[in-house]
């Protein structure tokens, strides 16, 4: 029966191959040649003019995934203590605005934070302009509109694992730490905290790694001030200045980063058990 | 001679107006070794948990030392627990497991907080590892033992706090018959080396025989039944308890007068006094007392229906008068012979009636499962407990 | 204690709730508003439900959406689960190995997996025109089509590509679960393997498989990164439709049609919801309950007898839904088409309706953002349009790089009714390969509201007193020039110390805060709604907004004391495009005076038909029964006296096109 079935392996393999593997390699190969195809390593060399484009892009999606963690967290925490009927209505409402398109609730926070926008029009309605003298909250287009605007489209992704992990955590494990003596807030540190680490882990990755690469919000928000590497390769193959392969080396370059940092993070998290992805 | 150190007094809990515990009265002594047994649903894994402190009865107090703890938090009272499945951190070793309670800062009589000494608390871990004979072990993951070794971790972590009581739940329900057998030994060792309580909850009669000082029989919600084990077996307070501990014969009897009894119309001779004249009672004959005679001399006379060689006697099923019953003995009777039977009075032990009368048949759908179905029987968690209302 | 613990954390869970619905309510609230703005409420209104079904562009990316997602799944479920099998039945090492791969397009940002299948794909087309040329070259029975681009196949491949994975995802920890003994004993009672792994495997592991499924759908509609990446010119998923429109004007069609979706989701949520609260309410209550008028129909429904119903309903449900697809896929698949790329906003989409029904011709009418844009569509081969309209100096640069057709003239007699002035034009010297479409000026748009004096002059742009009003065009030949007209030097300088000194005025101006951003058609929104003060941007372009202003604001247009750019946008036609019969019909057709009537009024650009021209105030008048605003017109066709100061954009040569490139990139970062 073994042998029958990983016959069904074969098919996927090949089709991660070509799907998954060739294309990755043509990037590498995009990234180390010229436009003529001569090897080169120019493409990285043209690198260091971005560097604040680095800089920017892992700084508001650190700055994003720690707030969404800082949100995500305590309501994981807390809606897992909630009763089932609760729990299957939040995940619910957790889950549904993913049916709406993103560009679109992104776009709908750029009517919000306008200079005449919803946001301001209240903030004048109330009296609050005035009393700052000033006409209008200066928000979008400032790397706080970004950043809200990667929480706001990322924050379900720290939500989902971190709740999936807290919610399937053995209640007699809780127990036995309260049996052994801890306090709530003991058993919290000690056995809650390290326990769910692996969703923690998992949600971390399912923000950032969308917040450093994203282009359209960064766009729509930042008003285009506040170029982020999605950007910048954006603008190498379907953008205004055509360079594939300057594109396709910062787009390594950044895997790359991203890559370290997930190693670092889960040699950080090791032995916590399988990260539970989802 | 033992001090009282747990006391339930009147203890009720319901949940969601569902009662799972009735008035539950119970003491407990110092140093005693307590089994709460009955099958699933029977209350007595809730019991096990208002002693630990994970449930607060609805009504009724827990007295601890003779002080109310009712509503103590689990991680000021000193007692521990071993959980069901163990319930070990994955994120610790063995070791750091082990060590788990005693890194909790502890708060002395003036209010301060203070932690042990690393070096105490070594030296108590690699005691309790001595102990629970798992030197060597302590780096170990808990996912790299084996489930006997895992038991013994769970011991050792809520051993190495010394409690005065150690509460264990089922501990030994996801072992093999033999490490079952030696954990047993093992169990009732550590009991006497540490000079501590221990109560012990199981399903498992022939455990709690072995084992305990004392055995609390639930059903319902209810207290059955409260004695050391040979009471329990030779003095059973009624027909559930006969049933459950041990093979027995339950059969509906009048009380003619102080010590004859009359079955199928035939009276015999018992040990039993007090009951009113005519009382109807249920009688208990278990089956290792009952003697074959020739039919002839027989106090009652039937037929072999099944015979079934257990190795150390065979079981026998006779029909007397349509009544199915189940003889031990270590002489072969043929199926389809004729047979008669002499029960000592000393073998007839008679029971009152209660709920139970009646509600345990013969042995007329005996079959070598007999003892997996009647425990399969008490189905799962809770309906016990909801058949009472 | 406990009980204002909870309260505090469930407030504080509503808190999280409002701040992720306050969008989505806001989005839902607009598509009732009579106007079209997203941020003025002018009274309630179900006119955008029926403007949607009739709008051609949402409704074929809401099928193209569904098509690829539905078969996307049904595809990555069915691959997924079978190669969850054959993981689940190697070995440990060589499992783990593959499950690392497996994760890739997980783990890796979408962009780069994006990028990297669009690179995939395009080399994998010139591998296969390679080949087909020499198959072609060497055999006549077959013929092999030699040119391939990006387009619904490689959406659906990439769709399928990173839906695989999730599928595994959930599939693989129901296999670990799995107790194999029931396949053994399946086998044992007389099953065949295969009978076995339908009536035992799959029902076992059939939760994963659906959970699999239902996140790879919701992944496939949610995405947009990868679609963008893979999908080329000629589908266009809803996403990609929004991006689309984002930069200009979100049309409130769309906020209906989203609210459509949405509201689809949650009736389907609740239900089955309600389903399973009732399932565990039944269960409490028992069997002793009396089953309601639903459930006994539901009951008897599911007889056995009632087996062929069920199946012959299934049957009809599948047959429809093929039909459906196949239908949609008829209708837009087999007649003669054309692939045109044009701007946003840039056509009387009435002219489309025009010409399909006149012709029988069905026009694909996709947008880019910019002349660049379209380059670079162009160059990294996900382009297939007949016909593209680049302005003057993109089409000098696309005809100086050999990708365009020449046309042939004796197709388009609409030719002859283009004005002289607007032929033979530097760029396309002897007109092989032009038919002018509009042409205006560019020039600063300001909300006179907002400035206390009159505009007159580039320098407003760099003023410090506007910082944080201005917007900055988002293109470097618009955004440069600007400055190089200020500084009174040729817009088509090629000396670099001069290029490089317009960009530092543009540069220092961006240091002190004066842009609030750097954006393309996202000005009319902001604009409109007096978002920014200043901007620059096309004449036409201009009086649109004024159409959409929000109240408080008054736009005025300028063309500046120091010139500015005039310039023609031009239909051409690409170097090998598939349909040239179809692609000179077309621009034929829009040549026509009518249609140059019917677009000057729709998108308020000037007409090089030089009847159109002169006949377009009487038409006004006659259709709308009152006088053209002559000021508006004067600013839409540009007097002589302004053209006059006004130059057009020349193609640079390759060493300044490299210049204007990194400077523009360089003010980004």
């Amino acid at each position: 029966m073994r042998n029958k079935l990983s016959w069904f392996a074969v098919p996927y393999v090949a089709w991660m191959a070509l799907m998954v593997v060739i294309p990755i390699l043509i990037m590498v190969v995009y990234a180390f040649t010229t436009a003529q195809f001569q090897g080169t390593l120019e493409n990285f060399s043209e690198m260091g003019a971005y560097t604040s484009v680095f800089l920017r892009s892992f700084r508001l999606a650190l700055v994003a995934t720690l707030i969404c963690l800082l949100i995500g967290y305590p309501v994981s925490y807390w809606m897992a203590r909630e009763g089932a009927g609760f729990q299957r209505v939040a995940m619910a409402l957790i889950m549904l605005p993913m049916w709406m398109n993103f560009l679109l609730r992104t776009y709908s926070w750029m009517s919000i934070l306008e200079n005449n926008g919803l946001l301001n029009q209240f903030f004048r309605a109330i009296g609050l302009l005035e009393l700052l003298g000033v006409d209008y909250l200066p928000m979008i287009g400032t790397p706080g509109a970004v950043v809200l605007g990667m929480v706001y489209n990322y924050l379900p992704f720290m939500i989902l694992p971190v709740y999936s992990v807290i919610v399937k955590l053995d209640h007699s494990l809780l127990e036995a730490a309260r049996d052994l003596g801890a306090d709530s807030a003991l058993v919290f540190r000690k056995v809650i905290l390290p326990l769910s680490l692996p969703g923690v882990l998992s949600g971390v990755t399912m923000v950032f790694v969308p917040s450093v690469s994203t282009f359209a919000i960064s766009r729509l928000l930042g008003g285009g001030t506040q170029m982020m590497l999605g950007d910048l390769i954006e603008l190498q193959f379907l953008g205004g200045s055509y360079d594939p392969h300057l594109g396709a080396a910062i787009s390594m370059v950044m895997m790359a980063i991203v890559v370290a940092c997930m190693v670092v993070m889960n040699r950080f998290g090791e032995g916590e058990g399988e990260a539970a992805l989802l | 001679m033992a001090k009282e150190l747990i006391r339930l007094s009147d203890c009720t809990m319901s949940f969601d107006g569902e009662v799972v515990l009735d008035g539950i009265n119970l003491y407990i002594n110092d140093e005693e070794f307590l089994t709460l047994l009955g099958p699933s649903g029977c209350g007595k894994t809730t019991t096990l948990r208002i002693i630990g402190g994970f449930l607060t009865p609805t009504s009724g107090d827990v007295l601890f030392d003779g002080v109310r703890i009712n509503s103590v938090p689990p991680h000021k009272r000193t007692i521990n627990t071993v959980f069901q499945k163990y319930a070990l951190f994955p994120h610790l070793n063995v070791y750091e497991n082990i060590a788990f309670g005693l890194r909790i800062p502890k708060t002395d009589a003036s209010g301060h907080k203070a932690r042990l000494p690393e070096g105490e608390i070594d030296q108590r871990v690699m005691e309790m590892l001595e102990i629970v004979n798992l030197r060597g072990f302590e780096k170990r993951r808990i996912t790299q033992l084996s489930g006997g070794q895992q038991q013994r971790v769970a011991i050792a972590r809520a051993l190495v706090n010394r409690p005065r009581v150690l509460l264990l739940d089922e501990p030994l329900g996801a072992l093999d018959l033999k490490l079952r057998k030696d954990m047993q030994n093992e169990l009732k060792r550590i009991q006497k080396a540490m000079g501590i309580t221990f109560i012990y909850v199981t399903h498992d009669q022939e455990e709690a025989l072995a084992m305990s000082d004392t055995v609390v029989v639930m059903d319902g919600g209810k207290i059955q039944q409260i004695g050391t084990p040979e009471d329990i077996y030779n003095e059973p307070k009624n027909a559930f308890v006969a049933d459950f501990i041990g093979e027995s014969n339950i059969l509906d009897g009048i009380m003619r007068q102080d010590g004859v009894v009359e079955l199928f119309n035939r009276r015999f001779q018992c040990l039993d006094k007090g009951f009113e004249k005519d009382e109807a009672v249920d009688v208990v004959i278990r089956p290792e007392d009952i003697d074959i005679v020739p039919e002839d001399q027989g106090q009652l006379r039937g037929t072999v229906t099944s015979v079934t060689f257990k190795g150390m006697q065979y079981d026998i099923i006779v029909d007397f008068y349509g009544f199915k019953w189940l003889i031990q003995t270590t002489d072969l009777s043929p199926v389809g012979s004729r047979i008669g039977i002499k029960i000592d009075p000393d073998g007839i032990h008679v029971m009152r009636k209660s709920q139970y009368s009646g509600m345990f048949g013969d042995y007329s759908s005996y079959s070598e499962e007999y003892e997996e179905i009647s425990d399969a029987n008490y189905g799962p968690e809770g309906e016990g407990s909801g058949d009472e209302e | 204690m406990r009980k204002t613990n909870r309260a505090g954390s469930r407030l504080l869970i509503g808190l999280v709730f409002l701040f992720l619905y306050a969008p989505i309510i806001l989005l839902i609230i607009f598509s009732f508003n009579a106007g079209d703005s997203s941020a003025v409420w002018k009274g309630f209104s179900l006119d955008w439900y029926g403007r949607l079904f009739r709008n051609r562009l949402i409704m074929e990316s809401v099928y193209t959406t569904l098509l690829v997602s539905l078969l996307a799944t049904v595809i990555a479920t069915a691959a997924g689960t079978f190669a969850a099998i054959g993981l689940y039945s190697l070995g440990r090492k060589r499992r783990e190995a593959l499950l690392t791969v497996n994760n890739i397009p997980m783990i890796n940002a979408d962009i780069v997996t994006g990028v990297s299948l669009c690179l995939f794909f395009v080399a994998f087309f010139q591998g296969w025109g390679s080949f087909a040329r020499w198959f072609n070259s060497v055999q006549s029975a077959v013929e092999l089509p030699e040119r391939l681009v990006l387009g619904f196949t490689t959406l659906l491949l990439a769709h399928v590509a990173f839906n695989i994975p999730y599928v595994i995802l959930n599939v693989a920890p129901k296999l670990r679960q799995m107790d194999r003994n029931p396949m053994d004993a399946a086998q044992d009672l007389g099953c065949t393997w295969m009978g076995a792994f339908w009536k035992v495997m799959l029902p076992e592991i059939k939760p994963g498989i659906v959970s699999g499924a239902l996140i790879a759908f919701t992944m496939s509609i949610d995405d947009f990164i990868i679609s963008y990446f893979t999908a080329g010119s000629s589908s266009s998923t809803l996403a990609m439709a929004i991006y689309g429109m984002t930069k200009k004007r979100v049309t409130p069609e769309i906020n209906a049609i989203s609210t459509l979706l949405f509201l689809s989701v949650l009736v389907l949520l609740v239900l089955s919801n309600l389903k399973e609260v009732r399932q565990e309410a039944r269960e409490r209550l028992g069997a002793a309950r009396k089953p309601s008028g639903l459930e006994r129909a539901r009951q008897r429904f599911s007889e056995p007898r009632y087996l062929w119903v069920r199946r012959g309903l299934a049957a009809a449900l599948a047959c429809g839904f093929i039909g459906v697809v196949g239908f949609l896929s008829y209708v837009t698949g087999s007649r003669p088409v054309v692939n045109v790329c044009s701007w946003g906003e840039y056509i009387d989409p009435a002219l489309i309706d025009q010409f399909e029904e006149e012709t029988g011709i069905r026009v694909n009418y996709q947008t880019a953002e910019s002349n660049e844009t379209l380059y670079s569509l162009l160059k990294s081969g996900g382009a297939d349009y007949d016909v593209i309209v680049p302005s003057d100096y993109m089409i000098g640069r696309l005809i100086a790089e050999d990708m365009l057709e020449p046309l042939d003239y004796s197709q388009i007699p609409n030719y002859g009714l283009i004005e002289d002035r607007f032929k033979n034009l530097p760029f396309d010297p002897d007109n092989q390969y032009t038919v002018p479409y509009t042409w205006g000026t560019l020039g600063i748009i300001y909300n006179a509201n907002a400035v206390e004096e009159e505009i007159t002059s580039w320098g407003a742009l760099y003023d410090d007193r506007h910082a944080g009003e201005v917007l900055l065009i988002n293109n470097s030949r618009d955004a440069i020039g600007e400055a190089l007209f200020y500084l009174g030097y040729s817009v088509n300088t090629t000396d670099p110390a001069e290029i490089r000194q317009a960009y530092e005025l543009v540069a220092g101006a961006n240091r002190r805060g004066v842009f609030q951003g750097r954006v393309m058609d996202e000005i009319f929104q902001k604009m409109e709604g007096g978002n920014a003060a200043i901007a620059t941007y096309y004449a036409g372009d201009y009086l649109s907004m004024v159409d959409n202003q929000a109240e408080g604001v008054d736009l005025a247009f300028v063309v500046p004391e120091e010139g500015s750019n005039w310039f023609v946008d031009a239909m051409c036609m690409l170097k090998d495009a598939p349909h040239q019969r179809e692609a000179h019909m077309w621009m034929n057709f829009i040549a026509s005076t009518e249609a140059n009537l019917a677009n000057m009024d729709y998108i308020w650009y000037a007409s090089p038909n030089g009847k159109a021209l002169e006949l377009y105030p009487e038409w006004y008048e006659e259709e709308y029964g009152e006088p053209l605003d002559m000021e508006l017109y004067q600013i839409m066709a540009a007097p002589a006296e302004v053209l006059e100061r006004c130059t057009m954009y020349q193609n640079l040569d390759a060493g300044t096109l490299a210049l204007y490139n990194d400077l523009w990139t360089e003010l980004g970062i």
